[in-house]
């Protein structure tokens, strides 16, 4: 390249590039939101990819199992959230139908201190439904459930920390709905969340 | 931990990087340390630090601020997910830079196959920028240069860039996108060359 491109025709070509890149060099901005957006997404993924690695430094939550946790609730007609601990590569659809049919509480031994926790949500008339808690700053959209294979029932995974979470489902991007079957918590002006426990022991509780 | 932010910026990862480095605060390395020790927000200081130079290059080689826009996102979580293999935390700027430079090829590579999908005005592109055109009588000649950037390969795009706009050395161009130094002056030229024929009108030669 060298010996074909001499010194003279680089000063040629520098003097010409930069007429060009005068007007090139001239200040962007990113836009207003873009710090916001992208901030919302570190937010999530750094519970796990940072601070959660902080208190567990082997950084092996995602190789622990856990054992469903589901509880029953026949001839519920509306909406009904479940809140459930279950094996990070598991099928979700067989365990529901299977857990289901039990209602006792079962923990398996924790390994560390950071849980995947399946919030399972049955509405079948429901078109979108969200997830907002203290674990995602009570944003709207930024963790949506998706569907199962099973009718009308909804999943998503999200790492816990140890420690006492509030949660609620929003389906349809406006309702606000309690999980039925947790316990509640009110706050000032008297909207319900659900609670759900994880223990640092890898037991938990709602 | 959370940085301190009433220190002025420090951050050296690069000089003309760091000229832009208007946020104040703590340097590149003080706050990457704080978010690796759980401070997750200390992550918003480097992305305000860099998120205009980033956008410029990005726009530049996208030609699209939309698409320059999603590159950037893209670019910034990738930086965000591997700031441990940031091994020079007070080059994080260049770091940075590598991981955009990658993301805005992965862009532009889907921008060829969506220009496939649906063919953009081509000839009204050439037209703009060819000598004589009415585009060219309205002295539009940022426009001009923008489009013609466009019409270039995109490694020949992104080369010019990197040494005309951004002002890199050819062995900071190197190291950041992994082409040897004789292959960059290549691009380089042959961008000039480009752009002098695109852009002759422009400049009357």
């Amino acid at each position: 390249m060298g010996e074909f491109y001499d010194d003279k025709a680089q000063v040629q070509d520098a003097a010409f590039a930069e007429r060009v890149a005068a007007s090139l060099r001239a200040p962007e901005r990113a836009h207003p939101s873009f710090e916001k957006r992208l901030m919302e997404k570190v937010l999530i993924e750094g519970r796990v990819l940072y601070k959660t690695a902080a208190a567990s430094p082997n950084n092996s939550w995602w190789r622990t199992e856990w054992i469903i946790r589901i509880s029953p609730r026949g001839g519920v007609a509306i909406a009904a959230g479940i809140a459930a601990l279950i094996a990070v590569s598991s099928v979700l659809g067989s365990r529901i139908s299977a857990r289901s049919q039990q209602p006792s509480v079962t923990v398996a031994p924790a390994r560390d201190t950071v849980q995947l926790v399946r919030f399972v949500f049955v509405d079948s008339g429901a078109s979108t439904v969200a997830l907002v808690g203290d674990f995602n700053e009570w944003t709207r959209g930024a963790t949506q459930l998706k569907r199962s294979g099973a009718p009308g029932v909804w999943t998503v995974s999200v790492p816990l920390t140890p420690g006492r979470h509030e949660y609620a489902f929003i389906v349809n991007g406006s309702r606000w709905v309690a999980d039925p079957l947790a316990v509640k918590s009110s706050d000032d002006f008297g909207t319900e969340s659900s609670v759900i426990r994880i223990a640092s022991a890898g037991k938990s509780e709602t | 931990m959370k940085p301190t932010r009433a220190v002025e910026a420090n951050c050296d990862a690069r000089d003309n990087w760091a000229s832009h480095s208007l946020v104040t605060g703590t340097s590149d390395a003080e706050l990457i340390a704080a978010v690796l020790a759980g401070d997750i927000e200390a992550f918003s200081g480097l992305v305000r630090r860099y998120q205009d130079t980033c956008t410029r290059f990005a726009v530049r080689m996208l030609g699209s601020r939309v698409d320059a826009d999603d590159a950037l996102q893209s670019a910034f979580m990738r930086a965000f997910r591997g700031l441990r293999s940031c091994k020079d935390p007070n080059r994080f700027g260049g770091w940075l830079y590598q991981i955009v430079i990658n993301e805005c090829r992965t862009y532009a590579t889907r921008q060829r196959r969506r220009e496939l999908r649906f063919p953009p005005a081509t000839e009204a592109i050439e037209r703009a920028v060819a000598p004589g055109s009415e585009a060219e009588a309205d002295k539009d000649v940022g426009g001009h240069i923008e489009r013609a950037l466009s019409m270039l390969p995109t490694e020949q795009r992104e080369a010019f860039l990197l040494k005309h706009v951004e002002e890199l050395s050819y062995d900071e161009m190197a190291e950041m996108t992994g082409v040897s130094v004789p292959a960059l002056k290549m691009r380089v030229k042959r961008a000039c060359d480009g752009l002098r024929d695109l852009l002759e009108g422009v400049y009357n030669g």
